[in-house]
């Protein structure tokens, strides 16, 4: 267990850039997820993490140690591949001591300590088998326990629950949560799916480009994002965008003009989260163009003078029809402005 | 009334239909398996008959001639036993009966088998495997003494050449297969051309250079010289094949034992490497044939009796100024192709797995 610290990271393949200067400190025991979408640098981070790749500039240290330039096999770090990586040559039981065959620890030891971890992830009964007799929750299970079973500084998960199915990945998240909680192994999770990392990491570090875009509790990504591309990302829906320019009082956005309670002046971004949005009297009329029921909600596409917008309402059946004309209001505290140019949040209010 | 008559009507026609249609695909079917199965026989007849006629040579014939009545009467039982047994067993549709009736029928053929020809049976051409001075005695009247080996020293040497062949060609196709396809390196795409052009080379054309060079080095007329020619002109397909297997092992398994705590080497020889035991045997047992039927290099190369490995042995026992002895150069051949015959058997699922590793590539 570790205190585990990147600074200034950066990674470089032949000019292009992976991860463009990393600053990121994750407490000893704390649970960790890394968002973002495909090619951000997460998975590039990881592997520096667990000492596969080099980095180009920057330093790693796990307890204020510089780590950089020890070997993978001196890290001690627990990683769970996204295919799971099990040797299928060799049996669960042989699977999970694996580790420890690099250590110095007695075959007996090391026996003992795999049935332990084998009974904390609940595959004790299958120790006998080889991987392609498991399906792939307990594949899953198995590759955790050995990554658990060397007592980790640091545990490193890289897209553990893309390849099982909905259900399996619901038991999952709580379980690797429990264990987790159970051994307070400092946790890092590389995730693409804002569920996964909300529900089970303490902290979120939403990835961009190479670059740390936002870090904080679920509840701040989600109204409080710092940028254009935090709000995109967090949210399921998305949120709806609208470009506008602000002229001191108000903000024109196509057709629509939003009255300002700050001063404000330039190219602007509205966001509007689909579940802000009402059917009320006094607000934009819009006009239905698709209504799709999501089974406790549904999700209505509609033509207004912002441009096209999505918004949800409660209850499984569709009360609005295509081509129905209603109007749509939302709460101005709900409302996110970012500035335009720099794709950052800016802190004005809107009247109504 | 009339409509509903006529629908009906329909339907009954439908239903008969479907009868005669049934019929029909059944009928396509058997028409089909026959002819699939009488051409197969067909074809396999001219690939077979070679080496059941040795087979039956060197069990049967005598000095002074070779008679063919026994390989007749053995075909005249055994074809209809084939014959029948097809036929059974695409009219038998139950497994159990099917074996049943296999196992009758080669009991039956075997049986008839031995009443036929069994008096005619002998192994008196093998006496080859017992005598130490046996081509000599062959040949009496052109040589003296010791100028031949016996067949145990021409079968050691080729098990020496075959293994050595082997061992070589593992151990370096599987470290360079690996290193071309884990590393980067410069030049990595035309060095694995290079690869297959030396393969699709006519090594046979080098044939004059390499004895220079062999007689330069001093291992001209050494089982090691033509182990060291042979190993070079094989390896750049082996690596070839090995490189496609080690392409089939995810990195994943690889970045993980090392993370687990493996050097590169022993997540190589842990857990790379038992992934890819089938090229391995694969790889393997092509190597071991093809030095064990090896015949141009060791004929040019290899002059001293002592040095003979089998395929020589085989040339010299069929060159006789006296007229051959079929009997015993079919025995010979018996002997020689046994080893290779029961490879294959054994690592024949491993080896039909080795097209799919090379594909990769």
């Amino acid at each position: 267990m570790a205190r585990v610290e990147l600074k200034n990271l950066r990674k470089e393949w032949g000019g292009a850039t992976a991860v463009a200067g990393l600053d990121l400190a994750i407490e000893d025991g704390a649970f960790v997820a890394v968002l973002g979408p495909s090619g951000c640098g997460k998975s590039t981070t990881l592997m520096m993490l667990a000492g596969i790749y080099q980095p180009t500039s920057g330093d790693i240290t796990f307890d204020g140690a510089r780590v950089n330039d020890v070997e993978a096999r001196g890290r001690n770090v627990g990683i769970v591949f996204q295919s799971y990586a099990l040797y299928p040559n060799m049996s669960v039981l042989e699977n999970i001591t694996f580790p420890l065959r690099f250590k110095t620890v007695d075959s007996a030891e090391a026996e003992r300590r795999a049935r332990e971890i084998a009974a904390l992830v609940r595959v004790d009964g299958l120790l006998d088998r080889r991987p392609s007799q498991l399906s792939g929750g307990q594949q899953q299970r198995v590759a955790l326990a050995r990554a658990l079973v060397k007592r980790p500084h640091l545990l490193l998960l890289d897209e553990p629950l893309s390849n099982l199915d909905a259900g399996l990945r619901l038991t999952m998240r709580t379980e690797i949560r429990r264990i987790q909680r159970e051994l307070g192994v400092t946790t890092i999770l590389v995730t693409h799916d804002q569920i996964e990392a909300t529900t089970m990491a303490d902290r979120v570090v939403v990835m961009n480009g190479g670059r740390v875009e936002q870090e904080g509790v679920a509840e701040d990504l989600y109204e409080r994002p710092s940028t254009v591309f935090v709000a995109g990302f967090i949210g399921s829906p998305p949120i709806n965008f609208f470009d506008g320019e602000a002229d001191g009082s108000a903000i024109k956005v196509h057709e629509a003009s939003i009255p300002l309670a700050d001063s404000l002046r330039g190219p602007v971004v509205l966001g509007i989260r689909p579940e802000s949005l009402r059917v009320a009297a006094g607000g934009t009329p819009a006009r239905i163009t698709a209504a799709e029921p999501m089974g406790r909600e549904v999700l209505y596409t509609a033509e207004s003078a912002f441009g096209v917008i999505r918004f949800l309402e409660a209850g499984a059946e569709p009360r609005h029809r295509e081509g129905d004309n209603v109007l749509l209001g939302f709460a101005p505290a709900s409302a996110l402005l970012f500035d335009k140019t720099s794709g950052r949040r800016i802190d004005a209010r809107i009247v109504a | 009334m009339v409509s509903g008559d006529a629908i009906a009507g329909r339907a009954v026609a439908a239903r008969t239909d479907w009868q005669a249609l049934a019929r029909r695909g059944w009928r396509t079917k058997f028409t089909a398996q026959s002819a699939l199965l009488a051409f197969l026989i067909l074809i396999s007849v001219p690939i077979l008959l070679p080496y059941f006629w040795m087979v039956v040579i060197a069990f049967t014939a005598r000095t002074g001639g070779v008679a063919s009545d026994v390989l007749w009467t053995a075909c005249a039982v055994i074809l209809p036993g084939v014959l029948v047994y097809s036929i059974v067993h695409m009219s038998v549709a139950s497994p159990r009966l099917r074996t049943v009736a296999g196992l009758v029928l080669l009991v039956i053929v075997g049986a008839l088998l031995v009443a036929l020809v069994g008096s005619k049976l002998h192994l008196d051409n093998f006496r080859f495997l017992t005598r130490a001075n046996f081509v000599e005695e062959l040949r009496s009247k052109a040589t003296s003494g010791a100028q031949f080996p016996s067949v145990w020293t021409a079968f050691f040497n080729s098990l020496a050449l075959a293994l050595s062949q082997t061992v070589i060609i593992l151990t370096v196709s599987s470290l360079a297969g690996y290193y071309i396809s884990r590393f980067a390196f410069r030049g990595r795409n035309g060095f694995l051309q290079g690869l297959l052009v030396l393969h699709a080379f006519p090594a046979m054309t080098l044939i004059i250079p390499i004895f220079l060079m062999l007689h330069w080095i001093g291992l001209l007329d050494t089982i090691v010289g033509v182990m060291l020619v042979l190993a070079a002109i094989e390896l750049p397909f082996y690596v070839f094949v090995m490189k496609g297997f080690f392409d089939g092992v995810p990195w994943d398994i690889e970045m993980s034992a090392m993370t687990d705590g493996a050097t590169r080497r022993q997540a190589f020889r842990l857990v790379v490497l038992p992934q890819v035991r089938v090229g391995l045997i694969a790889v393997a047992v092509f190597a071991f044939i093809r030095a064990w039927e090896e015949y141009i290099f060791v004929r040019t190369f290899l002059i001293e009796n002592k040095n003979w490995v089998m395929s020589l042995y085989l040339f010299w026992v069929s060159d006789d100024v006296m007229g051959v002895d079929y009997g015993i150069v079919a025995a010979v051949a018996v002997f020689y192709v046994l080893p290779s015959l029961l490879l294959y058997v054994f690592c024949q699922k491993y080896l039909t797995q080795m097209t799919i590793g090379g594909i990769k590539g």
